[in-house]
């Protein structure tokens, strides 16, 4: 599903990630661990196309990411969930308009956005809250709101970028749940985080970074 | 599926505009006042236009008379003028009527004229041509031949004030153009940069919404539909702003050294027509500068 061939990614004179070789296959869990500045949100931004490597090649479901045009990107990311630790919500528009969004951008029929937005949010257990706005819920309640755009249009991928770093530890296990469910659904799951608490005990797969460098 | 989608840029578009009224209000308003600015103009020149046209319809000539002329010189005259193509004196003006007829047009400030020891007004006969165009009459020549006839002391025709007067309207539509192709350039300025601060104020949500795929004319299209949007509402308060001041102007007939100079017209619908253009015009261009300048910088 993700393939990284001998990835370098160069900011300046910095080197923020050094020779990654790395695959991830289809309906994979994935952590991408390290401490700050090891280089995870590059990581997750170059599998998203956010970023161009400085060296080497990334294929995503087959797509060289190199090569790709701006449109066939947009399109790719139809396909690619992502979550954020600071939620990336419109603060103007409701609960239910920011789930909708991402199936509006995707030229979905009304009244099919609206029954997938509304089944979504219940999924996340936010259907009593769908006329709300961001700022009027908890931060727990945000990132069930993140994740529930980021599903709508069931992605082939989902990243999330410290999803949990916002939140206290039982949000932060309903969250995880969330996660968890999706992946069993068939989507493959990259989360990057340096939260030890996440990592222990897991049975998922680790990627450990340190100074741009896969160390495990 | 097209009409779907072009629904839902209109709505993106709408709810922009209600979430950020004021900004929208004085773009809006810019377009309005240069347009005011640009129709005043042309509402000006329509109407010098419409009147060089009413005027030049007919051509009529004052043949002032010599004083002293016996009554076989002025007959002579008036056969003259009676010879000439298409010709009708339309009447004969003593220096005593002459006289009457300008105390009469100055009022009041007539009685100044009581003073005069002696008349200066000289009598003429006013002729005019009917049935004649323009192009077909020769009015310098007929001048010229009507002054070397005996008792005639001067010519004047209407054409000779009419083709200074055209000059002067040919360049002040030549002003008109300059100034408002400046206004124009003006007007794309600003709308393009305040349009460009809504744009910027609202970065972090076209990042989401490119995060979630959404293609460059996905985001583009509600900006154009914006500027559309503000480009009408302009032209169409620039147009009754226009029609409000027409309508004052009209209630009075406009009068100069106290003669009745002309009738107001309102735009014909050609024009009209054309400032709702340019107001559209104005708007779309605005907004396709700014986000086209945006898109540059986000992909940066």
């Amino acid at each position: 599903m993700i393939q990284l061939f001998h990835v370098s990614k160069n900011f300046g004179g910095n080197v923020a990630l050094k020779d990654i070789n790395l695959r991830i296959r289809r309906g994979d869990f994935v952590f991408i661990s390290g401490p700050s500045g090891a280089g995870k949100t590059t990581l997750l931004r170059l599998m998203f196309g956010a970023e161009q490597p400085t060296e080497g090649q990334i294929l995503v479901d087959g797509i060289n990411l190199n090569r790709i045009s701006r449109l066939k990107l947009d399109l790719l990311r139809r396909r690619i969930g992502f979550v954020f630790q600071d939620f990336k919500l419109l603060n103007r528009k409701t609960v239910f308009q920011n789930v909708a969004l991402a199936s509006e951008v995707i030229g979905e029929r009304h009244t099919i956005t609206k029954k997938k937005a509304h089944q979504i949010l219940r999924a996340v257990g936010l259907s009593t809250k769908e006329q709300a706005y961001p700022l009027q819920l908890s931060g727990g309640e945000q990132q069930r709101v993140a994740i529930a755009r980021s599903m709508i249009n069931n992605p082939l991928i989902l990243y999330a970028d410290e999803p949990t770093g916002n939140l206290d530890p039982d949000i932060t296990r309903e969250i995880m749940f969330l996660f968890r469910t999706i992946n069993l659904r068939g989507t493959t799951v990259v989360i990057a985080t340096h939260s030890r608490d996440l990592l222990e005990n897991t049975e998922q797969r680790i990627v450990a970074l340190n100074q741009g460098m896969i160390i495990q | 599926m097209a009409l779907r989608v072009w629904a839902l840029y209109f709505k993106y578009a709408v709810g922009n505009i209600s979430s950020n009224r004021l900004i929208h209000v004085i773009s809006t308003g810019t377009i309005a006042i240069s347009l005011v600015l640009f129709g005043a103009f042309v509402l000006f020149f329509v109407n010098m236009n419409s009147w060089v046209l009413q005027w030049g319809q007919t051509l009529t000539m004052s043949v002032y008379l010599k004083d002293g002329i016996d009554e076989k010189a002025k007959q002579r005259i008036e056969a003259t003028l009676g010879g000439l193509p298409g010709a009708e004196i339309s009447s004969f003006v003593s220096k005593e009527k002459a006289l009457l007829d300008l105390k009469a047009t100055l009022g009041p400030q007539g009685r100044f004229l009581d003073g005069l020891n002696e008349n200066p007004l000289p009598a003429s006969f006013e002729v005019v041509f009917k049935n004649v165009s323009r192009g077909s009459l020769n009015s310098e020549k007929i001048k010229e031949d009507l002054e070397k006839q005996e008792g005639v002391d001067e010519v004047q025709y209407s054409e000779q004030w009419l083709e200074r007067f055209e000059g002067f309207v040919y360049m002040l539509r030549l002003i008109g153009l300059i100034i408002g192709g400046l206004l124009c350039i003006a007007v794309l300025f600003i709308i393009t940069n305040t349009i460009r601060l809504t744009i910027y104020s609202r970065r972090d949500e076209i990042e989401i919404y490119k995060l979630v795929g959404a293609t460059d004319w996905f985001v583009k299209a509600p900006f154009l539909i914006e500027g559309a949007i503000q480009g009408i509402i302009g032209s169409l308060a620039a147009l009754g702003v226009l029609f409000l001041m027409y309508f004052l102007l009209s209630l009075k007939t406009v009068q100069v050294f106290g003669l009745p100079l002309m009738q107001m017209v309102f735009l014909p619908k050609g024009h009209t027509l054309f400032i709702l253009s340019l107001g559209l015009v104005l708007g779309l261009m605005g907004s396709f500068i700014a986000i086209g300048r945006f898109f540059r910088f986000f992909y940066d």
